[in-house]
């Protein structure tokens, strides 16, 4: 019998995790992978670091590139245009077919476009921050701008905004909620984070949007007109709005698995068609009535390694485990375990009387249902633990000394009586 | 992408194999060359005459070169060992560190040997050790110095060095107290990236460290052996000496000296501490065995390489980061700078292996 030939559609952080792991546990498998974005796995949560020359482009990349021929696994550069189920087969944007005996889709995320008026009519200027195309579009557009304008609260926003920041162009973050990333951060830690992007010179526009564009005769944005009708006139606009499944090419295609913003997949990550799997940003997991879509590179890695698993003849069921998230906002970190979602649960907050320091622990008045904190370091596999236990909330506050994870030296004193925590 | 302007231009070429970084490399070598080997005749080097100029050691004194190099060195250490805690300042780790780093510099490399010097004693390094500083276990010096110095000597690099690297890891010494490290990691600090993260370097430095630890030990036994014998044996005062000159010219001036900070910009700052001094190859080995570690924090790693491009002993940290093992290199010289530059705060460094979590909750569980 010949071996068995696995593409996997997409190098991003799920693809990759899928093809290496999948040849530590299968030596004969023919594995392909295709990405139309870069010849080498890279990784995307990087790039701002590259964009503020920290990092080298080869920095980017995880592995050493001499591991992708060791572990022969073939990379080929290019788009697919068409799935074709029953035959098992390819098609890609040159014309070349290729056959496969699994397939696994891994295609990720793409950023979502802004319609406001103008925006059809400026051809330069306008980018979003999520690809390596991304980066060579702001490296020319940060050499050539003085001010500009960046619509988003989200991460990918204030990654970008610090970028910017760092190379002195000054910089409107225009953010429709009355704080960053409602989502994940309280009032209060939004205002932490707020007050620290001003101390950086940011100036932050909240509870606004973008009401139109305009470009200058050349083509290139010039300036952004607000809701509040306020004018900025500016040479670059980064549209950081979020993310959505990169599906819309399966919809062309001869076979079409079924899709639900994201492609649907059961709890062994299989999608509707046999023998494709999908994974990482572009998967929406089943779980009973729900559908689970976390776009966030932690469960892509946890997806990838997954089908690995599955394409080598594990029969598990997916369970997610506690949830996990972490950001940077400038120089403050974040951190969340289990359900952080402050419209959702209760909480308790501490704050640090004179750092920008955070720990928000949410509960339902007995027992812990997660944790978050802002600027410290905190040793999230135990406080994990707490909450997959469904600690006490009391039992959990007592003991947060000994998940604190800043250097030597640097951990601060936390209060764990009650009063302290509001 | 390089910042705007003129300066950022430079910024970015002298910190990355640029003109002026190739540039400022030949600088330092020439000036290490003249200072080893530009004696004229009279034994009077350029720089002495330097010193001079500056009221530095005595008028027409042939070593004031020497004291004007520990100045040099000393103001070096402190003004990047400033600029180091202007970036670096947030970070209880690195501002103990650096101030330790500044002021062991100042006194126990500079300051204390200069006043012996002053009071006519010969001048003594307490910083130094042996391996790193062979002339310690010589029996030249054991026979011209008192025995508190000599037993801090022997004691020091037997006992107390190993001990101490078994308990904290070989960074009490490599980034805390030795000179080599104090220059790196302060004034050299904008060159920590020029390592070599690849493989091969690995496998080179695997060779090249042990190999020059060896080549010390047994230059050491063979001075020993010879002043033992006392002239008994002719041939092997003549091996001992000819690897004493031959390990001084190559390993102590040319490794240490010449190629250790002239190779920064290019090579980054830690050439010779990676890939040949002996004593970090025997604080390694006791590191390996001891309780230091880097911890990883379990699924957290988003694999942006900030660790490893900030690593000046070339280890590639985010292959452990990304993999999920908490690990302990022998090279690894514990300055901390993985752990502060981690945008997710997925690495620290700890003494202690603390138990697996598993362990703990067993322990929680009888608790409560």
């Amino acid at each position: 019998m010949s071996a068995r030939r696995i593409v996997i559609l997409g190098n991003g952080v799920a693809g990759a995790t899928c093809a290496l792991d999948l040849r530590a546990r299968d030596d004969r498998a023919e594995i392909t992978v295709i990405s139309d974005e870069s010849d080498y796995f890279f990784s995307r949560t990087a790039l701002m670091y590259a964009l503020m020359d920290k990092l080298p482009r080869a920095g980017l990349e995880p592995y050493e590139r001499r591991v992708w021929e060791r572990q022969r696994i073939t990379r080929v550069r290019g788009r697919v245009t068409d799935l074709d189920a029953e035959r098992k087969q390819l098609t890609l944007a040159d014309g070349t077919t290729r056959a496969y005996d699994a397939l696994v889709i891994a295609t990720g995320a793409r950023p979502r476009a802004l319609s406001v008026p103008g925006i059809e009519r400026v051809r330069s200027g306008v980018t979003s921050f999520v690809s390596l195309s991304d980066l060579d579009a702001c490296e020319s557009l940060v050499a050539t701008s003085e001010r500009a304008v960046v619509v988003g609260g989200g991460l990918i926003g204030v990654e970008l905004v610090e970028c910017l920041v760092h190379h002195g162009v000054k910089t409107t973050f225009v953010v429709r909620e009355p704080w960053c990333w409602p989502a994940g951060l309280g009032a209060e830690e939004g205002a932490m984070v707020a007050d620290h992007l001003r101390k950086h010179g940011v100036d932050l526009r909240f509870e606004r949007t973008v009401a139109s564009v305009e470009p200058d005769a050349s083509g290139r944005v010039s300036a952004v007109t607000l809701s509040s009708g306020e004018r900025v006139a500016c040479e670059m606009f980064g549209v950081c709005v979020g993310v959505e499944p990169n599906v819309a090419w399966l919809r062309a295609c001869k076979s079409v698995p079924e899709i639900d913003g994201a492609i649907v997949v059961d709890d062994r990550l299989r999608t509707s068609i046999e023998s494709v799997w999908a994974a990482g940003d572009c998967a929406a997991v089943r779980a009973g009535t729900a559908l689970v879509h976390e776009p966030i590179w932690y469960t892509a890695k946890r997806h990838g390694a997954f089908v690995a698993r599955q394409l080598s003849g594990s029969s598990e069921r997916y369970t997610a485990p506690v949830f996990k998230n972490s950001a940077k906002f400038f120089e403050l970190e974040y951190t969340a375990v289990g359900q952080c979602d402050p419209r959702a649960h209760k909480s308790a907050l501490w704050t640090h009387k004179s750092l920008p320091i955070a720990a928000r622990l949410f509960h339902d008045g007995a027992t812990l249902w997660g944790f978050s904190a802002l600027g410290s370091r905190w040793d999230t596999t135990m406080i994990g633990r707490w909450v997959e236990e469904r600690r006490p909330l009391d039992w959990a506050r007592a003991r947060l000394r000994e998940a604190q994870f800043d250097p030597e030296f640097s951990r601060m004193r936390v209060e764990t009586s009650a009063e302290a925590w509001r | 992408m390089k910042r705007k302007g003129a300066a950022g231009w430079l910024a970015h070429d002298v910190t990355h194999r640029g003109v002026t970084a190739w540039a400022l490399a030949l600088a330092i070598l020439g000036f290490y060359v003249v200072l080893y080997w530009g004696d004229n005749a009279q034994g009077i080097n350029p720089f002495d005459r330097v010193a001079w100029a500056l009221h530095i050691g005595r008028h027409g004194q042939s070593g004031a070169k020497w004291t004007l190099y520990g100045a040099l060195y000393t103001a070096a250490v402190t003004l990047g060992g400033i600029a180091f805690l202007r970036r670096y300042g947030h970070n209880r780790y690195q501002v103990v560190r650096t101030i330790v780093v500044i002021v062991v510099q100042a006194t126990l490399a500079f300051s204390v040997p200069l006043m012996m010097k002053m009071a006519g004693h010969p001048e003594h390094y307490f910083s130094y050790l042996w391996p790193l500083k062979m002339y310690y276990f010589e029996p030249g010096f054991i026979r011209s110095n008192p025995a508190p110095l000599v037993l801090w000597s022997f004691i020091g690099s037997l006992v107390i060095a190993p001990v101490l690297a078994v308990i904290y890891g070989k960074r009490w010494y490599c980034s805390w107290v030795c000179g080599c490290g104090g220059l790196a990691n302060t004034a050299g600090d904008s060159f920590r990236h020029l390592s070599d993260k690849s493989e091969k370097a690995w496998r080179f430095e695997r060779v090249s460290i042990y190999a020059t630890l060896i080549i010390t030990v047994v230059t050491t036994a063979l001075v020993l052996a010879s002043a033992f014998v006392q002239g008994a044996h002719p041939q092997l005062d003549l091996w001992s000496e000819k690897f004493r000159t031959n390990y001084g010219l190559i390993v102590s001036s040319l490794l240490s000296g010449i190629i250790g900070v002239a190779a920064y910009p290019i090579g980054g700052t830690r050439v010779w501490c990676r890939y040949f001094c002996p004593m970090a190859a025997v604080l390694g080995l006791f590191q390996r065995a001891g309780r230091f570690r880097i911890r990883v924090k379990e699924d957290q790693c988003i694999s942006c390489g900030m660790c490893s491009e900030h690593c000046e002993m070339g280890i590639d940290v985010r292959a452990y980061a990304q993999a999920n093992e908490s690990f302990t290199r022998a090279s690894c010289v514990g300055c901390g700078m993985c752990s502060e530059v981690c945008p997710r705060g997925v690495l620290t460094l700890e003494n202690a292996h603390t138990k697996a979590p598993q362990e703990q909750l067993v322990q929680l569980r009888l608790k409560k």
